[in-house]
């Protein structure tokens, strides 16, 4: 098959929802098998807080750390506190604590989002800027592909910031043309919302259990609002055969194709334990066999016509984001207003 | 009344077992224990589903502050977009500042910010929702759930909005038992404020040991007693977990064996320790809610 040249370059995320489905076990074996059809490509950890795509992808060094030091933190001068608790009233993350009478702000907790020193009477609070919120990494697998990893510091804020910072690193790395490939974070919050910021094409990876099918639908909505066209992958599928028509009848039911189910395999985590996608680690165990077909399908049928497919399964109506804003007065915060 | 404990179950990575462990310990020490679990996993909630309840009770939005610009007094001087740590609050120059909902956190930055009391303090918006669900199993308990509304990116105040909640009803002298998401971000560290007691929960991967640490490192800087749980133990090597929490101080560890009848259970939505007590999965939590069970004892949590 001749490799087309994707230009400009498409991006294409794996994420879930629920953490603990397969997303970089999949992304892995997607990127290499990407990499070794020709494509460009530029692999991007998006799950800032938990990243682990290096991980399976065996990285030993990186050729480049940059430090991100755009975090803010709050202290708060004791001799000039007057106990008034003003700031502790204003901080939304509830990050003012007091112990023995004395205030002092957790640095886990805090935003940085200057609130409690604007509020502050006698001006006790003051700032630390450019505190290290974390890095972006960079290194070279040893699959011919380039890796950006972000990671964000224990207890800080914005993990989403370094994935647009990620991202971007990414796409400029990449250059003109070709596939940045995007490993999601568990969840719905910023992180994922800035991975999927920009994508045409999402993987949703789910596992026959409540809890994912709940978690499926509530990231399929996000991607809905960003037009995102859809795929999924059923993961672990023969664990809960009962709860697995679940899953098949939502795809169904929301124009999601199912691009592929891999078996439970203990193969994968050993293959973790050895820092190797399970393609390499034992490429005729059930998982890697049908992880392998599903990047097969994506190289070959969906990124070689990307907007034909996108123009298939995007989102038919469009679900913008809404948000709920309460004049005073007015009280229109139910739900199904 | 505060809670008499506060336990938090946590983990990191992913798909640890965090609900699993959180909803099956709650189920067995609700036979002896007043307490109320809190899915504080706002992003990706599923306490309820393991529990197998069919729907959430008792909603209330989650109302976060949101500007609302007065342009009658407003002199478009810049200070509240400059105070904006979010980029919400975009101003060409010269023209009034108009605020982007969904990057506002809600902060009041520009409240206090502004010269010219042009920003009412009354604008709300809702970010989310928070539940109180009674659970009728076992001896019976009360699930206190976060939720963000998908499109909200701000998950520490909904994080917050729902832990206040849980703290609000918790029986007096009670049992907190705290579930978090995934990540080590500040939503967690929210999360695990109030807990005295840290359970994290890995599974036996470099890729749970890698975020293990980080929890840890939360953890003990925020001055947190530890437990170790290693779930899914067996399917590869734990030493290097066990021995990672032993260096940050962990006082207990437990190994909840790989259980192909546990994860079925999961599956369906009904607690493992109630459908098989017998499963080797089931034994390894009653291990451990025995152990918090002697914890919340020796801290004075009210009995049945």
């Amino acid at each position: 098959m001749k490799v087309p040249e994707i230009r400009p370059p498409v991006e294409l995320v794996v994420a879930s929802g629920k953490g603990g489905v397969g997303k970089s076990t999949l992304t892995a074996v997607l990127a290499l098998t990407l990499a070794e059809k020709g494509y460009r490509l530029v692999a991007v950890d998006a799950d800032a807080e938990a990243p682990n795509l290096h991980l399976v992808l065996g990285v030993e060094e990186w050729s480049r750390v940059d430090e991100v030091r755009e975090g803010r933190l709050a202290y708060i001068l004791d001799d000039r506190c007057t106990r008034c608790n003003i700031c502790a009233e204003v901080c939304t993350y509830g990050a003012v604590e007091v112990k023995d009478g004395r205030y002092t702000i957790n640095p886990y907790i805090c935003e940085g989002c200057l609130t409690c020193s604007l509020a502050c009477p006698p001006k006790a609070i003051r700032y630390r800027f450019r505190v290290k919120s974390g890095e972006i990494r960079v290194a070279e697998t040893h699959y011919g592909f380039t890796l950006v990893s972000a990671e964000t510091m224990p207890g800080r804020p914005n993990s989403g910031k370094l994935v647009t910072e990620a991202k971007n690193l990414g796409k400029k790395l990449l250059g003109p043309s070709g596939v940045l490939l995007v490993d999601a974070a568990a969840g719905i919050g910023c992180q994922v919302v800035s991975s999927l910021t920009g994508a045409q094409l999402v993987v949703l990876v789910a596992e026959p259990t409540l809890a994912s099918l709940s978690d499926l639908k509530r990231i399929h909505k996000l991607t809905k609002h960003f037009g995102i066209a859809p795929m999924l992958v059923i993961n672990k599928y023969d664990l809960n055969i009962d709860t697995l028509p679940l899953i098949e009848e939502y795809a169904e039911k929301e124009n999601i194709p199912v691009i592929g189910r891999i078996p439970y395999d203990p193969s994968v985590p050993k293959a973790m334990a050895e820092a190797k996608p399970i393609t390499v680690y034992d490429p005729d165990s059930p998982a890697a066999k049908a992880a392998k077909s599903i990047a097969n399908h994506i190289a070959e049928n969906v990124l070689p016509h990307w907007r034909a497919w996108w123009a298939k399964y995007r989102p038919r109506k469009p679900e913008p984001y809404v948000p709920i804003i309460l004049r005073p007065g007015q009280d229109n915060s139910r739900k199904h207003a | 009344m505060p809670p008499a404990l506060v336990a938090a179950v946590t983990g990191g990575k992913g798909g640890t077992g965090k609900s699993f462990v959180a909803t099956n310990i709650a189920v067995l020490l609700s036979r002896q224990l007043e307490l109320l679990l809190a899915d504080l996993d706002v992003e990706a909630p599923n306490d309820h589903l393991l529990l197998g309840a069919t729907r959430l009770e008792n909603e209330e939005p989650i109302a976060v502050f949101f500007p609302l610009i007065d342009y009658n007094r407003c002199t478009a001087c810049g200070a509240c977009a400059k105070a904006c740590d979010t980029g919400a609050i975009v101003m060409a120059r010269g023209t009034p500042p108009m605020v982007m909902p969904r990057l506002c956190s809600g902060c009041r930055a520009c409240l206090y910010a502004c010269p010219y009391n042009a920003i009412s303090s009354e604008g709300r918006r809702v970010i989310g929702y928070t539940y109180s669900t009674p659970i009728r199993r076992s001896g019976g308990f009360r699930l206190v759930t976060g939720l963000l509304r998908e499109g909200e990116e701000h998950t520490p105040p909904a994080v917050v909005a729902a832990k206040r909640r849980a703290l609000r009803e918790t029986p007096d002298e009670g049992l907190l038992i705290v579930d978090t998401g995934a990540g080590t971000g500040n939503s967690i560290s929210a999360a695990i404020q109030e807990a005295e007691l840290v359970i994290a929960v890995t599974e036996p991967t470099p890729l749970g040991l890698h975020d293990l640490k980080a929890i840890l490192e939360i953890a003990r800087g925020m001055g947190k007693r530890i437990w170790l749980v290693v779930n899914r133990a067996g399917i590869a090597g734990h030493e290097k977990h066990v021995e990672l929490a032993k260096a940050y101080g962990a006082e207990k560890t437990f190994l909840i064996p790989f259980d192909p009848q546990a994860a079925r259970s999961y599956a369906r939505g009904a607690p493992a320790v109630e459908e098989c007590p017998a499963c080797p999965a089931s034994k390894a939590l009653q291990e451990l809610a025995q152990a918090l069970l002697a914890e919340a004892r020796e801290k004075g949590v009210k009995a049945k």
